[in-house]
C-alpha cells in the first residue's frame, strides 16, 4: 500500500505542477474503493462500486472513473497527478486527462489487480500487484508484463515504490514481504518477514525507515529499519487478521491498526504499546484505515457494511463519515488535479 | 486403416434456418429412432431449431413491454415478428443495462438477427450502450469466454470503430486482436489439459451459448470453424455421459434443484434439442443455438443415444484455478496452478453411476460422484443418488476467489445460499476420497475434529422405493431399473432434505424456488462419525429374479473395514472383483493400483484424446470424427472391419 504524506506529497507537488494547466490545483486527498454488499442478497453482484474521492465537507464522497463491478484501489501519478490508474478486477483503467476519459490499458491476460505504485521518479514506471502475481509496465501503462521471478507465491495485495530509491520495490504477498532492488525483475523474500499473507502494507512518511503490515492470522508487524527485517508490533494482535493499517504522516510514533473483529487499536509510542480505540466504532469488523491529508492528526477507518467514521482525538471518539454498506476494500491518499 | 477420408474447412450453417419454412411441429416425447440416415437426423434436428423459434415468438405479448429477454427480442427479429415491441423492449430492457457478460451475449445475438431489421435510431442506441455500459470481466471461466466471444463479435460488426466507440476506451481492431488471442487461448488449455468447468448440467450452456455464437456470426474464419469444433467437442463430453438426456456422473457445478430433478437442467434442455431426448424445456441457450445454424454432426447423436452396451468412460479435468492454498498436487499451466481431476463413469443402458476423486475440485457446486438411472419420463422425478460431506471454509473461499478470509464465506453464501448448510447437497470436501470401479463406488472419509459440518450424508430421493434396512449393516433400495445396495462404515440418521429454515428468509430467488416440492419425501442418511466411509452397489433390476434375490447375493459379499486408525476397506463386488483403500492412499482393483499418471483426457469406446494432444476422436461403430485444432481440422472417415 502506497501510504502518502503531506511531506512526500509536497514534493511530488512541486513535479506535478510543471506538468498541468496552470489554473489547476494539485492536492492529496482520500479514496476510498469499495463494493456496496450490504443491500446484496440473493445475488452474487453488489449493488454498486467505484471509486470515489473525498468530497467538500466531511463524509461527502465523489465518484471518479467509470462504473465497473470489482474496483479495488486506484493510484495516480506523482509527477502528473491527471494520470490515474485504477486497479479493478477486469484489468487496469487508466485516464490521462484527469478522468475525462478512460481506457483499459491491460489485455486479457492481466487482472485482478488490487494495488498500484507508481514509481515517483518516473511515472513510465508502475507495478500493479494482483492475485495472480505483478504486472509492471515501463511505458506508462501502454503495455505489460508479468514479473514474478522469485516468488514463492504470486498472489499479492500490496506493492510499495520505495521513494527514497525507486529500483527498490516492496511487495507483500501470501509467503510474506520481498523485495526487489532491480525495478521488479526479480524479487526476494524479506527475512523475518512474517510469512503469512500480507493483507495492507504502509510506510511513515515522517521517517521513512519506520514500515507496517497487517497480515492474514499473524497480526500486525513493524520495521524500523526500512523493511529489512520485521517483528511483530501487538501482542493484542497476534492472531488477528490486520486489514487495516496507519502511520501518522506528521509523527512518527503515531499509528493504528485494525481487523476482523478487532476494531481499532492505537500506539503512540512507535508500536510498543498499544490502546483499544473500538469504542463507538459501528462494528469492529474493519478493512481499511488511513489518516487524513489535510488533518494529519485525524483517522479514517472503514468497517465492514457499517459505514466509515473518523476520529479527531487519537480514537476517543468516532463521527460518521457515510458509506453506510460499502465493503471498503482500499482507502488510501493520492495527488489529485482539482 | 481409412478408407474414406473427407477434410473440409469453415462449415458454418449461418443462414440455413432462414430458408426453413415455419413448420410447428408437435414434439412429443418420442422413442429415439435407430438407424435414421444423417439427412434425416439432420433435418429432424433443425425443425426442432424451427420449433423452440417459433415457440419463443408464440411465447412473446406484444402487449407487454414488462417482459421479454434479448433472446426473445432476436428470435422475433429473426422472424420479423413483433417489431414495434422488439423495438420498445429493447430500449426499456436496457434502462440501465445489466449483468455484464449475462447482458453481452444476448445482446450480440440480437445485433446478428437485427442485421437488416434494425433501423438507424435503433442501432443508435445499442452503440451508445456499447459505449457507456463498462461490464464486467467476472471471475470464472464461462464468464471470460462470454465476455470476449461477446466482444470479439460485437467489435467485429464495426471493425472500423474507433476506441471513442467502446466502453473501454480501445479501437475494434485492438478489441478484436485481444479477444480472439483469448478465445485461442481457452480452446488451447481445454483440449490440452482439460476444462476447468468441466462437465456441468447447468453451465454446459455457458458454453455453447458463446460458441454458438461464433459458428453463427464470427466472419472470421478460423474463429468460425473453431467455435463449430469446440461446440461437437462440449457437446462430446456431454454426449458420452448422457442418459436419455441427463447429464450423468460427477460435475464441476449443479445447482441443488438441479440435483434433485436432473430432468430440469439446461444439459437435458440440450438433450432434447440436439438428440431428441426427453421433453422440450424453454431455455436461453436453445434458442441461440436454434438461431445460429449450429449443425451437430450425427456421430454425436449416435454416440448421446446408443446405450445398447455399458461401457467405462474416463476423463481427465481440471480444477478451476486456485489463487492460494494451491496444495501439493498442484501443476501450473502458464504461471497459474491448477490440480487434475481423475473423471470415471460406468454407462450402463439403464444407469449411470460416475465420480471424480473427491477433494477439493471446484468451489462450492461440486459433485464428487452421482447416480442417475433411466426413466421413461424423467420429469418430475428425482432419479438420482449422491453423497456429500458439507465442507464450508475460508480455504475453499479464498482457494478460488480473490476475496478476504472473514468475508468471503458470507459473500459466497449471499448468492449460493446453502453453502454454508450443512444441509447442502453439493460441493467437494478436504476430507473425502471417493473410486469406482463399475457399478461400485468407494468413498472414505477422515473429517478432522473442529470441522464445521462433520458429517457426511448421502441422499435416498423420494424415488428410491422399498427401502430395507438389513441386519446385514447394508441398506437395500430401488431406483427404477436399479437396485441399489448401500453400506455405511458407521451409524447414522434419516433426515429430511429440508430447507425451510435456510430459505425462511427468501433467500436465494430461483435457486431455491419450489424447492419443498422438490425435495418433498426424500431423505438424506446423515451419519457424524468422523471416520467414517460407505460402498454403493448397482445392479441392473434385470440381472436378478426378485429384489431377495439381489440382497442374498449382496449379503453374500466379502467386505472388511476399519475406521481407526485410519479409514480403510477391502470389499469383492458382484463381479468378484477386489477394490480395496486406505484414506490417503491410492486404491487398488484386484490388486493393482489405480493408474491416475496414464489417465487421458478421454478414454472410452466412444472418444480418445490424449493429454496435450488439442484433439479428440470420436467413435461409433466404423464411424469416425476428428477433431484436431493445432491445425484446424475436422476430419471424418469410416474405419475398416
Amino acid at each position: 500500500m502506497m501510504k502518502r504524506t503531506i511531506f512526500t506529497l509536497i514534493s511530488f507537488l512541486a513535479v506535478a505542477s510543471a506538468s498541468v494547466a496552470s489554473d489547476s490545483a494539485i492536492k492529496s486527498k482520500l479514496f476510498t474503493a469499495f463494493a456496496m454488499t450490504k443491500a446484496q442478497q440473493a445475488s452474487s453482484l453488489p449493488t454498486d462500486s467505484g471509486i470515489f474521492l473525498q468530497g467538500p465537507g466531511d463524509g461527502a464522497w465523489d465518484r471518479i472513473g467509470p462504473v465497473i463491478q470489482a474496483m479495488n484501489s486506484v493510484a495516480s501519478d506523482p509527477s502528473d497527478p491527471s494520470k490515474i490508474f485504477i486497479a479493478c478486477g477486469n484489468g487496469i483503467v487508466r485516464s490521462l486527462d484527469n478522468g475525462a476519459s478512460w481506457r483499459m490499458v491491460t489485455g486479457w491476460r492481466e487482472s485482478d489487480f488490487t494495488k498500484i505504485s507508481i514509481d515517483p521518479r518516473n511515472g513510465d514506471n508502475i507495478y500493479a500487484a494482483s492475485v495472480w502475481g505483478v504486472s509492471l509496465s515501463r511505458d506508462g501503462g501502454e503495455s505489460w508484463q508479468a514479473a514474478n521471478k522469485g516468488l514463492a507465491e504470486q498472489y499479492c495485495r500490496c506493492v510499495i515504490v520505495d521513494e527514497r530509491n525507486s529500483k527498490r520495490v516492496l511487495l507483500g504477498t501470501d509467503d510474506g514481504v520481498y523485495e526487489s532492488r532491480n525495478r521488479a525483475e526479480s524479487w526476494t523474500a524479506v527475512r523475518n518477514s512474517p510469512k503469512s499473507n500480507i493483507l495492507r502494507m504502509a510506510r511513515s512518511g515522517a521517517d521513512l525507515d519506520l514500515w507496517i503490515a497487517g497480515t492474514e492470522g499473524e497480526g500486525v508487524f513493524l520495521s524500523k529499519n526500512d523493511g529489512k527485517t520485521w517483528e511483530s508490533a501487538s501482542s493484542e494482535l497476534e492472531g488477528t487478521n490486520v486489514y487495516a493499517v496507519a502511520l501518522n504522516p506528521k509523527t512518527a510514533s503515531k499509528m493504528a491498526a485494525g481487523g476482523w473483529v478487532a476494531g481499532v487499536w492505537m500506539s503512540d509510542d512507535r508500536g510498543k504499546t498499544w490502546k483499544d480505540r473500538s469504542a463507538g466504532l459501528p462494528s469492529k469488523n474493519v478493512t481499511a484505515m488511513t489518516y487524513d491529508p489535510v488533518h494529519t492528526d485525524r483517522i479514517w477507518v472503514s468497517t465492514f457494511e457499517e459505514g466509515t467514521v473518523f476520529s479527531d482525538d487519537n480514537g476517543e471518539t468516532w463521527k460518521d463519515g457515510n458509506l453506510d454498506g460499502a465493503y471498503v476494500l482500499d482507502m488510501d491518499v493520492i495527488p489529485v488535479v482539482d | 486403416m481409412f478408407f474414406e477420408s473427407n477434410v473440409f474447412k469453415g462449415r458454418s450453417f449461418a443462414g440455413v434456418l432462414c430458408s426453413v419454412l415455419l413448420t410447428v411441429v408437435a414434439f412429443a416425447q418420442q422413442p429415439p429412432e435407430v438407424e435414421l440416415s444423417d439427412a434425416d437426423l439432420i433435418r429432424q434436428y433443425r425443425e426442432r431449431c424451427d420449433y423452440v423459434i417459433d415457440q419463443t415468438v408464440a411465447a412473446t405479448d406484444p402487449n407487454d413491454l414488462s417482459r421479454g429477454s434479448s433472446f426473445t427480442i432476436a428470435a422475433n427479429l429473426r422472424r420479423g415478428a413483433n417489431l414495434d415491441w422488439a423495438r420498445q423492449r429493447l430500449r426499456l430492457s436496457n434502462d440501465p443495462p445489466s449483468g455484464a457478460m449475462f447482458w453481452m451475449h444476448p445482446m450480440v445475438l440480437l445485433m446478428e438477427n437485427g442485421r437488416g431489421v434494425l433501423n438507424d435510431e435503433d442501432w443508435a442506441f445499442i452503440r451508445e450502450l456499447w459505449r457507456t455500459y463498462f461490464p464486467y470481466r467476472g471471475d470464472t471461466e464461462n464468464h471470460w469466454i462470454m465476455y470476449y466471444v461477446s466482444l470479439y463479435l460485437a467489435a467485429e460488426m464495426f471493425p472500423d470503430a474507433g476506441a471513442e466507440a467502446w466502453y473501454n476506451g480501445k479501437t475494434s481492431v485492438e478489441i478484436m486482436a485481444d479477444a480472439k488471442e483469448y478465445i485461442l487461448d481457452w480452446m488451447r488449455i481445454t483440449t490440452s489439459y482439460g476444462q476447468g468447468e468441466y462437465d456441468s448440467p447447468n453451465y454446459i450452456e455457458e458454453y455453447t451459448r458463446p460458441m454458438a455464437l461464433l459458428v453463427g456470426w464470427a466472419q472470421d474464419s478460423e474463429l468460425r470453424q473453431k467455435g463449430n469444433m469446440m461446440m461437437d467437442y462440449i457437446l462430446l463430453d456431454y454426449a458420452v455421459e448422457n442418459l436419455n438426456g441427463l447429464y450423468g456422473g460427477a460435475h464441476s457445478r449443479v445447482y441443488p434443484r438441479h440435483l434433485l430433478q436432473p430432468s430440469l437442467t439446461a444439459g437435458a434442455a440440450h438433450g432434447w434439442l440436439l438428440f431428441n431426448q426427453g421433453e422440450y424445456l424453454s431455455n436461453g441457450g436453445n434458442i441461440m443455438i436454434a438461431l445460429s445454424g449450429y449443425t451437430p454432426p450425427p456421430i454425436l447423436f449416435r454416440i448421446a443415444t446408443d446405450r445398447d452396451k455399458a461401457y467405462v468412460h474416463r476423463e481427465l479435468k481440471r480444477t478451476r484455478w486456485r489463487f492460494r492454498h494451491a496444495s501439493s498436487e498442484a501443476y501450473e499451466i502458464d504461471g497459474k496452478s491448477t490440480i487434475p481431476v481423475y473423471k470415471y463413469s460406468y454407462v450402463h443402458p439403464d444407469y449411470i453411476l460416475g465420480s471424480s476423486q473427491g477433494g477439493l475440485l471446484q468451489p462450492i457446486q461440486q459433485q464428487t460422484w452421482s447416480l442417475v438411472w433411466r426413466e421413461e419420463n424423467a420429469k418430475g422425478k428425482s432419479n438420482t443418488m449422491f453423497g456429500i460431506q458439507p465442507f464450508s471454509s475460508p480455504i475453499e473461499g479464498t482457494m478460488y476467489f480473490p476475496s478476504d478470509w472473514d468475508t468471503v464465506t458470507d459473500l459466497i453464501a449471499r448468492s449460493k445460499v446453502d453453502y454454508d448448510s450443512e444441509d447442502k447437497l453439493e460441493g467437494g470436501s478436504l476430507y473425502e476420497q471417493v473410486f469406482q470401479h463399475e457399478s461400485t463406488l468407494v468413498a472414505l472419509y477422515d473429517i478432522p475434529e473442529g470441522t464445521r459440518f462433520p458429517l457426511i450424508n448421502t441422499l435416498f430421493s423420494r424415488d428410491v422405493n422399498r427401502r430395507v434396512e438389513d441386519d446385514s449393516g447394508w441398506i437395500f433400495g430401488q431406483g427404477g431399473p436399479v437396485y441399489i445396495a448401500y453400506r455405511p462404515f458407521a451409524a447414522g440418521d434419516w433426515k429430511p432434505v429440508d430447507w425451510t429454515g435456510l430459505l425462511k428468509g427468501g433467500a436465494g430467488a430461483w435457486f431455491s424456488t419450489g424447492f419443498a416440492e422438490l425435495s418433498e419425501g426424500s431423505e438424506c442418511f446423515v451419519s457424524t462419525s468422523l471416520k467414517n466411509g460407505y460402498i454403493v452397489q448397482i445392479a441392473p433390476v434385470s440381472e436378478y429374479e426378485t429384489y431377495a434375490d439381489f440382497q442374498d447375493a449382496i449379503r453374500a459379499l466379502s467386505v472388511e473395514f476399519d475406521l481407526e486408525p485410519t479409514p480403510s476397506v477391502r470389499y469383492t463386488n458382484l463381479d468378484g472383483v477386489e477394490l480395496t483403500a486406505r484414506y490417503g492412499e491410492t486404491p487398488t482393483i484386484d490388486g493393482k493400483l489405480v493408474d491416475y499418471a496414464e489417465w487421458k483426457l478421454f478414454d472410452g469406446p466412444f472418444a480418445q484424446a490424449e493429454r496435450e494432444s488439442q484433439t479428440l476422436e470420436m467413435i461409433h461403430g466404423q464411424e469416425r470424427y476428428f477433431l484436431d485444432f493445432k491445425n484446424n481440422r475436422v476430419e471424418t472417415s469410416v474405419l475398416s472391419e
